[in-house]
């Protein structure tokens, strides 16, 4: 390559800049897919939510602001789902288990919700919680109740989901924890609730 | 001079803009990377071209030469080989515009500019990297234990990273293919390094 | 047919370029038959280092012992190319800075880092040393390959440019218009067609090298991304296959620039010479990388056909080398001294070689000979008996101090030394593996210490002499680097 010195120290300067671009683009090398990028940008700055009407299994009408001042554990699935959200309910199920059994219902509750609002009714939102445990007060499962704003509020949590052609859906699966501020304040891998749970049961 | 050329190389651009043209090649991951994208650097390719030679020589050397406009084109082509930019680009607008402008800008004319002062030895080392690097970006989408796009299923990395794999094998046999032809038998059969005493490779 | 007469080319000095990468090649030659000749006598169990200090030592002398064939090669090929086409010192020599960073990287990961996964770093070994050696080590080793492997691209990329400026396109400097046309006898000289082809087996080595490469280095951070070990192992072997190979090819140019020059007859690059070079470049290019990259579930045909093509292609080469060869020394009343001796030598050793090989690549013997001794003893054979000894031919004639000049009794012994002592020390090797012998660090039974001790006395007898060799040329590197008339002329020549 015909690099003079001038050519030599720009290409040095650009590689740095590179670097440097690369770095922060990638928040130090971590994050390569927005999915871990999204999480480590919601441990540095939690995040408010829009207030959703939702809908549980036996259809009472409620809102994530209802649960200020307790912990909160959301996931999101749509019950049809025969992959990733079974693991997210086996995963539910594990934290329910290894949370104190005093603190449930009053300091920290879970909540399964669909985005999938046209096609789970209450019955198959019932069927859903009854097949991994839930029991409809300490862990309910709920739909969003206006399809409109299904979108925002999975905006806001960061959270995709494409159609994968065969009739269902694919989204990005993880366990979220609303603080007591009703704020997103952490969000984790669905293969480690039982870190999950003892995070949470040391904070309590 | 070449104001027609000009005219449809933007409009072309302005083409690929649209967002039905957007929609079309952003809807799977393997058109996103290996359509879209290298179009929009072969956008910035030919603007290069469509510049007066003289222009392309002061920019060139304004630059400091060859070497920092490789290196640019390399860290800009690969910012948008990262999973976490392409889900950007597809749910960020600012972030859609920076692609559409750094791809022809940042990679597309540097390359082409780099590419009129490259010699033999520095063309062959660019496809010989780009080819190895591309194959091992393959490599890296199949091996990937995680879905890496939340935009895309997660069985479209597998097969977009083939396709790399095989794009890798198809250029270097293409890179290879044209050293085997064309090119002229040097008048002279010794080199200027050689001293006289050489002997001449074509006995008359 | 064509006609062919000799043309004379006078006698050249070597570049302080080309002297540089032999005093590198000939220092950790040396160096690492020293490694060698202790690893033997630990099989013999004459001294006791371990098995750990073993595979230390092996992963050094393979990786060292490779890597100098290269550079060895590389400065035969180079110092006879120039001739014909216009090479740039400059690339060459940052080729061999990047190979002395590279040394130094893996010689730092073994010795530092007690690296010592074997220089062919089979996946995943380099990333599971079990505690043994650290992450950076097995990085710092890969590294080192990397840095190596760049600079041998360069060099290629430089040759590639060279040859293509001349004669406008490999197709026309590996001579296929005279090879399916008529032969006009204006095919490229054999030098510019072994070139040729070493530099496109080597680009695909190189380039197939650098992304297991990186693919491995990025494993060794990112565990999660696995591997398919077929693909590793198919992508390793074939790159390390290709560049030992290729070294081979490389130092031959020594043969075919000197003999010629020792018994004015020319070498022909006829059809036939033409069509073995051509055909091993694309039983490299496409079997291999064919049978390797599309199906990774290598089926077992596939691994048989593989195998034999793999030995199989050393073959036309060898013969049209050997017969070449014979025929230009055939009642030309060429003068013996130790050039063309050690030249006529290794053609014998390249031969010698390329048959156990040929017996290994057969499959029923493979499944009983695979892990003995017989693996090292065909690779050392055409390696040490070949390669080296073709290298060894080079050193003296560029050394030679006069086209007259009388050889003393000492190099004549010296020559005597090397080669009945690499044919024992070969031999001992083959014959141990003949009786299953395990090869590397395994348990010898006390039956087959013998082999191991004559093997031992045999491989110090190899040291010594090349000491001498490489003696005799530091101490002639002033005269090495001038021009002047190095090739007698034969008896009954015109002068
Ligand atoms: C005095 C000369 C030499 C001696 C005593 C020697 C000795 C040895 C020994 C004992 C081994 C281990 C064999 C086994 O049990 O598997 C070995 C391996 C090897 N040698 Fe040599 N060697 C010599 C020269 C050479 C030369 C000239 C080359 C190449 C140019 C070479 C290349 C290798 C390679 C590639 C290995 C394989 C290492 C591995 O398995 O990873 N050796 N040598
Ligand atoms: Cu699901």
């Amino acid at each position: 390559m015909k690099a003079g010195r001038a050519g030599l120290v720009a290409g040095g300067l650009v590689a740095l800049l590179g670097f440097g671009v690369f770095w922060s683009a990638t928040d130090g090398f971590t994050a390569f897919t927005a999915e871990t990028a999204r999480r480590a940008e919601i441990l540095r700055s939690p995040r408010s939510l829009p207030a959703v009407a939702l809908e549980d299994q036996d259809g009472r009408r409620f809102s994530l602001q209802d649960y200020r001042g307790r912990l909160l554990a959301v996931e999101f699935i749509y019950t049809r789902c025969t992959t990733i959200c079974r693991s997210l309910g086996m995963a539910f199920r594990q934290v329910r288990e290894r949370l104190p059994a005093q603190a449930l219902g009053h300091e920290v509750a879970l909540l399964s919700i669909s985005f999938d609002a046209a096609r789970d009714d209450p019955a198959s939102l019932k069927a859903y919680g009854q097949a991994f445990g839930a029991d409809g007060a300490h862990w309910r499962i709920a739909r969003i109740h206006s399809p409109a704003e299904v979108a925002p509020l999975l905006a806001a949590f960061g959270v995709v989901v494409i159609p994968d052609g065969m009739g269902g859906f694919e989204h990005n699966a993880a366990i979220h924890l609303l603080g007591r501020d009703g704020k997103l304040t952490q969000i984790s891998d669905i293969d480690q609730p039982v870190e999950f749970a003892d995070r949470i049961a040391s904070s309590l | 001079m070449n104001l027609h050329a000009r005219i449809s190389l933007g409009a072309c651009y302005l083409f690929l803009a649209t967002p039905v043209a957007r929609s079309a090649l952003e809807a799977a991951m393997s058109t996103h990377m290996l359509l879209q994208i290298p179009l929009l650097a072969a956008a910035g390719v030919l603007l290069a071209r469509l510049l007066p030679v003289a222009r392309q020589d002061a920019l060139l050397t304004a630059c400091g030469g060859a070497l920092p406009l490789v290196v640019l084109a390399l860290f800009a082509s690969s910012y948008w080989m990262l999973p976490r930019a392409l889900d950007a680009a597809l749910g960020d607008p600012l972030t859609e515009a920076a692609k559409f402008i750094s791809l022809p800008l940042l990679v597309g004319l540097p390359l082409a500019l780099a590419w009129r002062q490259l010699t033999a030895i520095g063309r062959g080392f660019v496809w010989t990297n780009f080819i190895s690097m591309l194959a091992v970006l393959g490599w890296l989408y199949i091996a990937a234990p995680v879905r890496v796009c939340n935009n895309y299923l997660v069985d479209e990395q597998g097969s977009t990273g083939w396709l790399m794999v095989k794009l890798a094998l198809l250029l270097f046999a293409g890179w290879l293919g044209t050293l085997f032809v064309g090119g002229n038998v040097a008048p002279v059969a010794v080199p200027a390094s050689s001293r006289d005493d050489a002997r001449q490779a074509n006995p008359a | 047919m064509a006609n062919y007469t000799y043309e004379h080319t006078p006698d050249r000095g070597a570049t302080a370029g080309v002297l540089a990468y032999l005093g590198t090649a000939c220092a950790v030659l040396l160096l690492m038959m020293l490694v060698g000749l202790l690893m033997r006598l630990e099989q013999a169990q004459i001294i006791d280092l371990g098995a750990n200090w073993f595979y230390e030592l092996m992963t050094l002398h393979g990786a060292g012992m490779v890597g100098i064939a290269g550079i060895a090669g590389a400065a035969v090929m180079w110092h006879f190319l120039r001739q014909y086409v216009d090479l740039s010192p400059g690339i060459f020599l940052a080729n061999l800075a990047l190979f002395l960073v590279g040394v130094v990287m893996i010689i730092g990961s073994i010795v530092f880092g007690h690296f010592h996964a074997a220089w062919t770093f089979l996946y995943p070994m380099p990333s599971q040393s079990m505690g043994m050696w650290s992450q950076e080590a097995a990085a710092l080793f890969m590294g080192g390959l990397l840095v190596i492997g760049v600079g041998f691209l360069l060099l290629h990329l430089d040759i590639a440019r060279a040859i293509v400026a001349r004669y406008g396109n490999f197709a026309r400097a590996l001579g296929w218009p005279q090879l399916f046309g008529h032969d006009d006898g204006n095919a490229p000289p054999p030098t510019v067609v072994a070139s040729t082809m070493v530099t496109i087996v080597n680009i695909v080595g190189l380039v197939v090298g650098a992304s297991i490469l990186t693919m491995m280095l990025l494993n060794l951070y990112l565990p999660e991304f696995t591997i398919d070990a077929m693909l590793a192992k198919g992508m390793i072997y074939f790159f390390g296959h290709v560049f030992i190979n290729a070294t081979i090819y490389m130092a031959v140019i020594a043969v075919y620039e000197i003999l010629p020059r020792y018994t004015q007859r020319p070498w022909k690059a006829n059809k036939v010479f033409l069509a073995s070079w051509s055909a091993s470049t694309l039983m490299v290019m496409f079997i291999f990388p064919h049978h390797l990259l599309m199906d990774f579930a290598f089926p077992q045909w596939m691994l048989i056909m593989g195998h034999i093509i793999g030995y199989l292609n050393t073959v036309p080469i060898l013969v049209v080398t050997g017969y070449g060869a014979l025929m230009i020394v055939f009642r030309s009343g060429i003068r013996w001294d130790m050039a063309s001796r050690l030249l006529f030598l290794s053609l014998f050793g390249w031969a010698a070689g390329a048959m156990p090989a040929f017996i290994d690549g057969t499959i029923t013997v493979n499944y009983v000979m695979h892990n003995t001794l017989w693996v090292p003893g065909h690779f050392h054979t055409y390696l040490l008996l070949g390669m080296v000894a073709m290298v060894f031919g080079f050193i003296y004639y560029l050394g030679k101090p006069g086209q007259n000049a009388a050889e003393g009794w000492l190099d004549r012994a010296a020559f005597w030394g090397f080669s009945s002592g690499a044919l024992g020390f070969t031999l001992s090797f083959l014959y141990a593996g003949k009786e299953s012998v395990a090869r590397r660090y395994a348990v010898h039974l006390p039956e087959w210490l013998p082999y191991d001790r004559v093997g031992s006395v045999f491989a110090a007898l190899v040291v010594a002499s090349s000491l001498l060799f490489v003696l005799r040329f530091f101490s002639r590197l002033g005269a090495a680097g001038r021009d002047y008339a190095r090739a007698p002329l034969a008896q009954g020549a015109a002068a």
